[in-house]
């Protein structure tokens, strides 16, 4: 029998809405789960997504995507790569792993509640396929490293960092679980599928997988570009509801929802990229600056999807375009600083070369971030390794879980931004950070941050041994040291010699 | 006499820190205490100078603690956040 052409019955197959006779619709499709806009049934059939695709098409699309990356993959097992690999760049790899493998997972689940529960069946049909898409990244992702955690046991992290309370991870959950996990069909839509994966990962994909064909690892970069391909397609989810809620005067509604994920994602996206860019990838393979990225790839793109779409830049359009040559150059120094808490080996990378490169493409690095650098390699210099290792913590910021941290040297603008909610004191990093708390303090306001942690008796005693200890270090693997064995102050030593 | 975490804000240095002082200490015991954990590690030091530690603000405008003040005295909660400057 000949097949239907698809046009013929693509349409028809994807309204799938019924009245129900058992239960009532809010029921069916309660508010807090489906819709907490309050618009009609109807409003949500006019749903349409570009990317149309049956499920036929789709299997027969991904077993091919899945025969080639795990081709590739059989082919790591042999590779001799990763044995001579650059510290910097090994690096890199732990980080994504740890920090994305089973986010994938948690993102399965997301779609599945769309799924499940939007009013649209559009957005069901096609946030169907992102549950197995996403179901299929946390295997490839899971997989791939699980192959190098006998060469390195800090691989491990790619399965056990989501289950662990080390700080990064801590920040990373706690984001996912309030754009993803915690949200109704819609706002995920919005939070997940505009302002995560169409604002700042699809696109991020692409270059991640440049960098890494650049440095030789063509697994990596086949593993990645197979993803990519899937979230072009299920990050179209977020546009549909949008373009609905403004049509049904929500606009402020989808505009909010908005600022509050993009700064949220921002804030880890750029440790989690930006920091590898600039400081991560050898020199000589670094083909543009995590600000070149963000302005060449992000913010045009994004500005000019916001604009098609009817919404607006958010309302710290202005901080945001500051903290991209500020927020990751902070965190290299810290996380570098603290490097005994992270499952990576951070390479401090700050040589004379890179400081050279990093001032041309951050004019002012050297007068501001340098500084801080300076009394790093001066103490390296003098052989006194242990005085960089702080005996304190920073502030934890009660939002995005990460180190309170801004400008150190004469541009100096380091500031805490606190608020007192029910005779609990919060720290923020930022003025967007402490505004989304108080869009909705009751959401926010028992979560611990470490700091608290220490202070509140969870992590008792709150020695230095016995924190690590709670967030896995020594339990998955060593902590971090310096990735390059402070082989990159050698240009230092040299000019001092000449 | 109780341990109290104050944040210090130590003039260029890039992070908050988390400090632990003591209740009977004065506000030149929390300036050095505050200085272990950034001059030499994230800050150069400028010798021949004073630190002086004042309540943080919006303007930065707060007049700063006299140096034999304790810190029982000045009404300080957990997690006040405090400047640490060189004068």
């Amino acid at each position: 029998m000949a097949l239907l052409d698809r046009s013929e019955w693509y349409g028809l197959a994807r309204e799938t809405n019924w009245t129900p006779r058992y239960v009532a619709e809010n029921e069916l499709f309660p508010a807090d789960l489906s819709d907490p806009y309050g618009l009609p049934m109807k409003a949500w059939e006019a749903f349409d997504e570009p990317y149309k695709v049956s499920y036929r098409e789709y299997v027969k699309v991904q077993r091919e995507k899945d025969a080639n990356a795990y081709s590739v993959k059989a082919a790591l097992s042999r590779s001799k790569f990763y044995d001579s690999a650059d510290e910097g760049y090994l690096s890199l790899l732990k980080l994504h792993y740890g920090a994305v493998s089973l986010t994938e997972y948690q993102a399965c689940q997301a779609q599945g509640r769309m799924s499940r529960f939007s009013k649209a069946p559009g957005m069901r049909n096609t946030s169907t396929f992102g549950m197995m898409d996403e179901m299929r990244h946390t295997q490839l992702q899971l997989f791939f490293p699980h192959e190098l955690v006998t060469r390195d046991r800090q691989f491990d992290w790619a399965h056990e960092a989501t289950h662990t309370k080390n700080w990064a991870v801590l920040g990373g959950r706690h984001c996912m679980d309030d754009i993803m996990m915690t949200r109704d069909a819609i706002t995920t839509s919005i939070m997940l599928s505009f302002a995560f994966e169409t604002g700042l990962t699809n696109l991020q994909m692409v270059g991640l997988a440049a960098d890494s064909e650049a440095i030789g690892d063509f697994t990596f970069s086949n593993m990645i570009t197979s993803i990519q391909s899937d979230e072009a397609r299920h990050a179209q989810l977020g546009t549909p509801s949008i373009e609905i809620l403004i049509k049904n005067g929500k606009k402020a509604e989808a505009q909010k929802a908005l600022d509050i994920s993009f700064w949220r994602v921002w804030r880890l996206f750029a440790i989690l990229t930006g920091i590898p860019m600039d400081y991560y990838i050898p020199l000589e393979k670094r083909h543009m600056s995590f600000k070149e990225f963000m302005h060449e790839w992000v913010i045009k793109q994004f500005v000019r999807q916001l604009n098609d779409i009817g919404l607006e830049k958010p309302w710290y359009w202005d901080m945001f375009l500051d903290d991209i040559e500020n927020h990751h150059h902070c965190q290299q120094g810290g996380i570098w600083s603290w490097r005994p808490t992270v499952w990576w080996n951070p390479p401090g990378a700050v040589g004379p070369k890179e400081r050279e490169w990093l001032e041309k493409k951050y004019p002012g690095w050297n007068d501001s971030y340098g500084r801080y650098w300076d009394v790093i390699i001066g103490n390296l210099l003098d052989g006194h390794e242990e005085k960089t290792h702080p005996n304190c913590i920073p502030v934890i910021c009660n939002m995005c879980q990460i180190p309170v941290s801004n400008r150190p040297g004469p541009k100096w603008k380091a500031r805490v931004y606190q608020l007192d909610y029910k005779e609990k004191r919060y720290n923020f990093c930022t003025p967007v950070c402490k505004w989304i708390f108080e869009q909705e303090p009751e959401r926010y306001k028992d979560f611990e941050t470490i700091v608290d942690r220490m202070y509140s008796g969870v992590i008792d005693p709150p020695t230095l041994p016995n924190v690590l200890t709670y967030m896995g270090i020594g339990v998955v693997s060593n902590g971090g040291r310096d990735g390059y064995d402070y082989s990159w102050i050698n240009g230092y030593r040299k000019q001092a010699a000449e | 006499m109780a341990n109290l975490g104050i944040l210090s804000r130590f003039v260029g240095d890039a992070h908050i820190k988390v400090v632990n002082v003591d209740t009977e200490m004065s506000f030149a015991e929390v300036a050095e205490a505050c200085k272990v954990h950034s001059v030499g590690l994230h800050v150069p030091n400028q010798p021949g100078k004073t630190l002086r530690v004042r309540r943080t603000t919006d303007d930065d405008s707060a007049q700063h603690f006299p140096a034999t003040m304790k810190v029982k005295d000045a009404n300080l909660r957990h997690l006040d956040c405090l400047d640490v400057y060189f004068v």
